[in-house]
């Protein structure tokens, strides 16, 4: 029993994580209908560039850069590589987060190699022991972090004037540029946040397991998250980061660790398959 | 397909034929002899650029009929290149078999593994069907990799060998580089008839509009599967000639970034025409090369701590920035800028027009 909550908790941190993953993707698929391939590796580079900030300019004044990083590096990708791209079909802005994430790639490895690295910050508090389950304040940091990220931007897309613009523009673009809402700059205040909350995540990642090239591995399984929650949905992101989360702390544990890689994509395939919009998604309706 | 002026058709046979004027047939043909007497003059490192370009062109051949044409975009290509090289290895290893034999069955049994992933396509469509490609790129490459050890040997690796026929041996690479070339020309044959036909309008018409075509009698889902079909056919056949030229198969070879490679080429080369992928192709192995060659160069530069980060570093910046910036500026590709410079050319000194 021990072991098995043992797990639990370490499925929650990973879930956490890839609600923050998720939660970036949703926050420009919901405004802007472009699917960021590059999140997970926007998070690396947003570690890498967070580990430099901090060993320059100390914890709090490198997590303040590393944000204000984030949000630059969201801003410069929407309004050098997104805005050309308005008009054109979808498809195009999609295949270019591809080519983004080899960009991002080619750009840690340049400057930071392909090493390891530790993330200079330690957490404050000290890890739990409730019974026999240990649980790192680490993966207490993560995942509380997850859940204010979720409710923040709950509050955001439902209660502000500028998540209702966002919601809006959501729903058709020319619509509602026609009514006078502020399109591009919602566009680039998406990318914003995207590129924020990789920042987040890139700190409790490093953190937690290093800062290195390996991450996008693992993070390119958040895309399932976001199927399995719905493309659109920000309930979606944590619902489907938790799960995805368990099943694959619970079938590393008790099946076999090689599957840890497939158990995103297997998700993701049946739930394609099953109910292609998700668990919250919206159904669109398609007319000629 | 514009012709230059005073080429009528007076015949269904020249209305229907691809090579329509004398100076193409010439520059066909002697572009053919080109090919054929390279091994003569060309270097050992020319020769063999030149069958990884051929091994290349078959798979994104196939990624064009499925991506440019059926207008499916797939991101897991190379999962079913693996597939065709893993039954070649296979078949020859375990079974014994032929390899000549083993080229058509490459290409089946990933047209069959393309199908299956493929199936959802009945319900999905766009973003969410090539979530499925991802999913294919990780699954098959996972089972390769953990499923049947004794046949797949994934740790060690298959061992093949080069083919032989009729006497002729084909273990040294000028040999190898005739079977490449052959079976490159006869699929870029095919490719290019393929879609003028039945078949190529139905993938077209699906790719521009699927509910007007649905609506004008094409079975949308079947012939999507069409497309997985004929696209993962060519990747297993360039999965076969993959693993008779390295002579060694692990799933290592096989990576999500080449599946990425191909869909570069495609964009660079220009979606849809089967021209831009041979540009496309050519294109990106050369800035390839050109990065291999210059990265010792730079690294002489810097000190020697960041040497060993040129390489790989710009390997993926050069290919990716290069497909950024044919996605921002010509998102139709090489193939269309070529158009454009020849109709420049005929219309001079008029302005052109295209």
């Amino acid at each position: 029993m021990d072991i098995f909550l043992q797990f639990v908790t370490g499925g929650l941190f990973f879930g956490g994580m890839y609600t923050l993953i998720a939660l970036g993707i949703v926050t420009i698929y919901k405004s802007t209908r472009v699917f960021n391939m590059s999140q997970g590796w926007m998070v690396t580079l947003s570690a890498f560039m967070l580990m430099t900030l901090v060993q320059l300019l100390g914890v709090v004044g490198g997590v303040i850069a590393g944000l204000a990083f984030g949000a630059l590096l969201g801003f410069g990708i929407d309004r050098l590589l997104m805005r050309p791209l308005i008009g054109q079909p979808l498809i195009a802005a999609f295949l270019l987060t591809i080519m983004l994430a080899y960009i991002f790639e080619g750009i840690n490895i340049l400057v930071w190699g392909s090493m390891s690295y530790e993330m200079p910050i330690k957490l404050p508090g000290e890890s739990l022991r409730i019974g026999g389950v240990v649980i790192g304040h680490s993966l207490l940091w993560g995942i509380v972090t997850a859940v204010l990220a979720f409710t923040a931007f709950s509050i955001f897309y439902w209660r502000t004037l500028m998540g209702r613009v966002m919601r809006a523009t959501a729903e058709d673009h020319q619509t509602a540029q026609s009514l006078g809402l502020p399109v591009k700059r919602v566009f680039s205040l998406s990318w914003m946040l995207a590129g924020m909350l990789s920042v987040i995540g890139g700190l409790f990642l490093g953190v937690v397991s290093g800062v290195n090239m390996l991450m996008y591995q693992s993070l390119l399984g958040a895309i399932a998250v976001v199927l399995l929650g719905g493309l659109d949905s920000i309930a979606g992101a944590i619902v489907g980061g938790m799960i995805l989360g368990l099943i694959q702390a619970l079938v590393v544990g008790y099946l076999s660790p090689s599957l840890a890689d497939v158990i995103p994509y297997i998700i993701l395939l049946a739930i394609l398959i099953i109910k292609p919009y998700g668990l919250f998604g919206l159904v669109r309706i398609e007319r000629l | 397909m514009e012709r230059p002026a005073g080429i009528f058709d007076i015949r269904y046979e020249q209305d229907m034929a691809i090579i329509r004027t004398r100076p193409q047939w010439i520059c066909l043909i002697g572009f053919l002899i080109l090919l054929a007497i390279l091994p003569l003059f060309a270097g050992s490192y020319f020769l063999s650029f030149m069958i990884l370009t051929g091994i290349a062109l078959i798979a994104v051949l196939g990624l064009n009929i499925l991506t440019g044409f059926a207008g499916q975009i797939s991101i897991g290509h190379q999962a079913f290149v693996a597939v065709g090289a893993y039954t070649t290895a296979v078949l020859m290893d375990s079974f014994r078999w032929n390899f000549w034999a083993t080229v058509p069955m490459a290409g089946v049994s990933a047209a069959a593994v393309g199908v299956l992933f493929g199936l959802p396509s009945f319900r999905l469509k766009m973003l969410y069907l090539t979530m499925t490609t991802l999913a294919a790129q990780f699954i098959i490459m996972a089972f390769f990799n953990h499923a049947f050890p004794d046949y797949f040997h994934a740790v060690s690796g298959i061992r093949v060998n080069r083919p032989e026929l009729l006497g002729i041996d084909f273990r040294e690479n000028e040999a190898f580089y005739y079977v490449v070339i052959g079976i490159t020309a006869i699929m870029t044959y095919f490719s290019r008839n393929l879609v003028r036909g039945r078949l190529g309008r139905a993938f077209v018409a699906i790719r521009d509009n699927d509910l007007a075509g649905e609506v004008i009698g094409i079975n949308v889902a079947r012939y999507k599967l069409y497309g997985f079909a004929t696209g993962c056919f060519y990747a297993g056949i360039s999965g076969a000639l993959h693993a008779s030229y390295y002579r060694m198969v692990n799933p290592p070879q096989f990576p999500i970034d080449v599946s990425i490679w191909y869909l570069g080429c495609l964009i660079v080369g220009g979606m849809g025409t089967t021209i831009g992928v041979i540009y496309g192709v050519f294109f990106l192995r050369i800035i390839k090369e050109f990065v291999t060659f210059i990265s010792p160069i730079l690294g002489d530069m810097v000190s020697p701590f960041d040497a060993p980060k040129i390489g790989p570093g710009l390997g993926i910046i050069s290919w990716a920035l290069v497909v950024v910036l044919f996605l921002i500026f010509e998102p139709r590709g090489l193939a269309h800028t070529w158009e454009v410079l020849k109709s420049r050319f005929r219309h001079w000194p008029f302005k052109f027009s295209i």
